[in-house]
């Protein structure tokens, strides 16, 4: 993996505007860099990055089939009581997934290590998919880039395949954002024209608007009746709502499927090394309740296998809620001292997990996150976002990659 | 081998947008009649997209699905308070079995719409209309309205979907709506819902 500085595309932001990328620049600073890209070889990416995300979601699934026969697990990983069923039954009748970003952390060296896992609602899947793979067609075209360049992206042709393993042709499939977020809106219209193409009904309406019939089935914006349900909004921020009481019963089918819940869950990082500590993607990672005293020096772990990663925790561990997105209330303690918090705390009312702590490399001053993009049960591409701060925040920059041999 | 799509989708186009490209519905050739004998009428001048033969299967058919699928009421008044004065009847399937057909009330089928089957299938579809309360038609759906129950035109291919007999609807049909508002309220002070 090398960063390399790269002559921008002539005229790009006009084209951003043209396709309506319109948050290419964001807070006053750009959220689209093309200024340098990150260079794999072909090797590197399928050795390195889309074999072990392939594998980390078998593993995944793995988690999944035990958390659902626990409930306490359930419990100690925020699942409201009343939403356990639902959860379980999504998962014993098989509901397939859709799609999701692993977030590794990878040096060029040692093995990538699994951050976290958007399991449940994943962005920058415009700016993945479409806009970076526009970026190699141009640059090649253009004589920036070889002939021979290529790209870890199969993520829109995976998704009209994968559209079409689990709904049946013609199924009209309505599209959820939440209103005025224009990030979200790209990735569920990327989603959409990645259903259309599959030749599903595509749909699209903010998710406020949504409606509940007399006969209590949703309904869309133009009082249509829902009966696939696409939302890019999290699990566990809609068991809160009103509505989810009537997810049940409605008869929808919701896509991602109600077990991503446990998945889109920093909770399942310590039942991941639960079930195979040691395993080199993994970091350790442990409830907070039952390490915080070892870590404090007051006594023994109370979590199998935490004696044995009891240096390597103390000397650095990251403290982070179980449903925290963009880095909100991530915590980084070196050697028992804070040296770096975020400064948003709208997550802290959850519970916490701790995971030890592996740096980002550092490369021109930034430090890239590897999103690995899954689709179906399957890696099928790559997406890079970098900060110049150790926590990757929402002021974090999309980084083109290109694999060059 | 490689790695990346052979064609990706480009443009966002935002939500209005989206709703219409390419989900416009597919319109085809339709005319309404009020009875077969007027079909039939029409067959016979030639050079449209039916046959009298149609005339009479479609005829048929729209006369079943009335029966099937036309809505039903409990008491005279509120079905003609839905179809307008002198439009309603008993329902004659409730009658047959005997059970309290007298109770049950429908709207009596003034006509019927046939429409061009899509997709170059040789074919004609049909739906049966009702009087609506402002004294058009309307298909059992109560999707399509029309002004007439004699003309010709293009209607969307999905004014001749079959109207649901049982509870619960399909996707996409017409629902009453009770309550909004009920999803988004919990993460409703973020920016950005995903991550």
């Amino acid at each position: 993996m090398e960063r390399r500085d790269l002559p921008e595309r002539p005229g790009w932001r006009d084209e951003a505007e043209r396709l309506g990328f319109t948050f290419a620049d964001m807070h006053g600073q750009p959220y689209w860099d093309e200024t340098s890209a990150y260079v794999f070889t072909l090797a590197e990416i399928e050795e390195r990055i889309e074999d072990p995300a392939t594998e980390l979601h078998a593993l995944v699934r793995e988690a999944v089939d035990r958390i659902v026969a626990d409930e306490s697990l359930m419990d100690r990983m925020g699942i409201p009581a009343g939403f356990r069923d639902l959860v379980a039954q999504s998962w014993r009748a098989g509901e397939p997934e859709l799609y999701g970003r692993m977030d590794l952390a990878y040096d060029g060296e040692g093995p990538a290590k699994l951050l976290e896992y958007n399991a449940d609602t994943p962005t920058s899947l415009y700016e993945s998919a479409s806009f970076q793979w526009l970026w190699l067609e141009q640059q090649i075209a253009a004589g920036v880039l070889p002939e021979g360049a290529d790209q870890f992206n199969g993520i829109h042709e995976a998704l009209v395949e994968r559209f079409t393993q689990i709904a049946a042709p013609g199924t009209d499939i309505h599209f959820a954002a939440m209103a005025d977020a224009p990030e979200d809106y790209a990735t569920v219209e990327a989603m959409a024209w990645a259903a259309r193409e599959a030749g599903m009904g595509a749909h699209y309406t903010d998710l406020q608007a949504v409606g509940l019939s007399d006969q209590g089935q949703f309904a869309d914006a133009d009082d249509r009746v829902i009966g696939t349900l696409f939302k890019l909004y999290p699990w566990e921020d809609l068991f809160a709502d009103e509505f989810a009481a009537h997810v049940g019963p409605s008869g929808v089918r919701m896509i991602e499927p109600a077990w991503k819940a446990l998945v889109s869950n920093k909770a399942i990082l310590p039942v991941l090394w639960q079930i195979a500590p040691g395993h080199p993607n993994l970091l350790p990672a442990f409830f907070h309740d039952d390490v915080a005293d070892a870590l404090a020096g007051r006594g023994a772990g109370k979590a199998p296998g935490f004696d044995a990663v009891a240096d390597q925790m103390a000397a650095g561990h990251v403290i982070k809620p179980i449903f925290s997105r963009e880095g909100a209330g991530v915590r980084i303690v070196e050697g028992g001292d804070t040296t770096e918090a975020s400064a948003d705390r709208d997550y802290d009312r959850h519970p916490l997990i701790v995971q030890g702590y592996a740096p980002l490399p550092v490369l021109g001053g930034f430090r890239p996150v590897i999103g690995a993009w899954i689709v179906g049960e399957t890696c099928v591409g790559m997406g890079i976002r970098e900060d110049a701060s150790r926590i990757t925040q929402d002021l974090s920059r999309f980084k083109p990659h290109v694999i060059l041999d | 081998m490689r790695k990346r799509s052979r064609h990706v989708s480009l443009a966002i186009l935002g939500a209005a947008a989206f709703g219409l490209a390419g989900c416009k519905s597919q319109e085809t050739d339709a005319q309404a009649f009020p009875d077969e004998a007027s079909c039939v009428a029409a067959a016979e001048e030639g050079s449209l997209f039916f046959t009298v033969e149609d005339c009479r299967t479609t005829f048929a058919e729209a006369q079943q699905n009335h029966l099937e699928t036309a809505p039903r009421y409990d008491s005279l008044e509120v079905c003609e308070e839905q179809h307008g004065e002198g439009n309603c009847g008993g329902d004659p399937a409730a009658a047959q079995q005997g059970g309290g057909g007298g109770s049950i009330f429908m709207p009596l089928m003034m006509g019927y719409l046939i429409g061009s089957m899509m997709g170059g299938n040789r074919g004609v579809m049909s739906q049966p209309l009702s009087r609506t309360a402002n004294g058009g038609f309307a298909t059992p759906s109560g999707d399509t309205r029309l002004s007439t129950n004699t003309g010709a035109g293009k209607a969307p291919a999905n004014a001749f979907n079959r109207a649901p007999t049982t509870m619960g609807q399909p996707p996409m049909s017409r629902a009453t709506v009770a309550q909004r508002g009920g999803f988004g309220s919990t993460a409703a002070s973020r920016g950005s819902y995903g991550g």
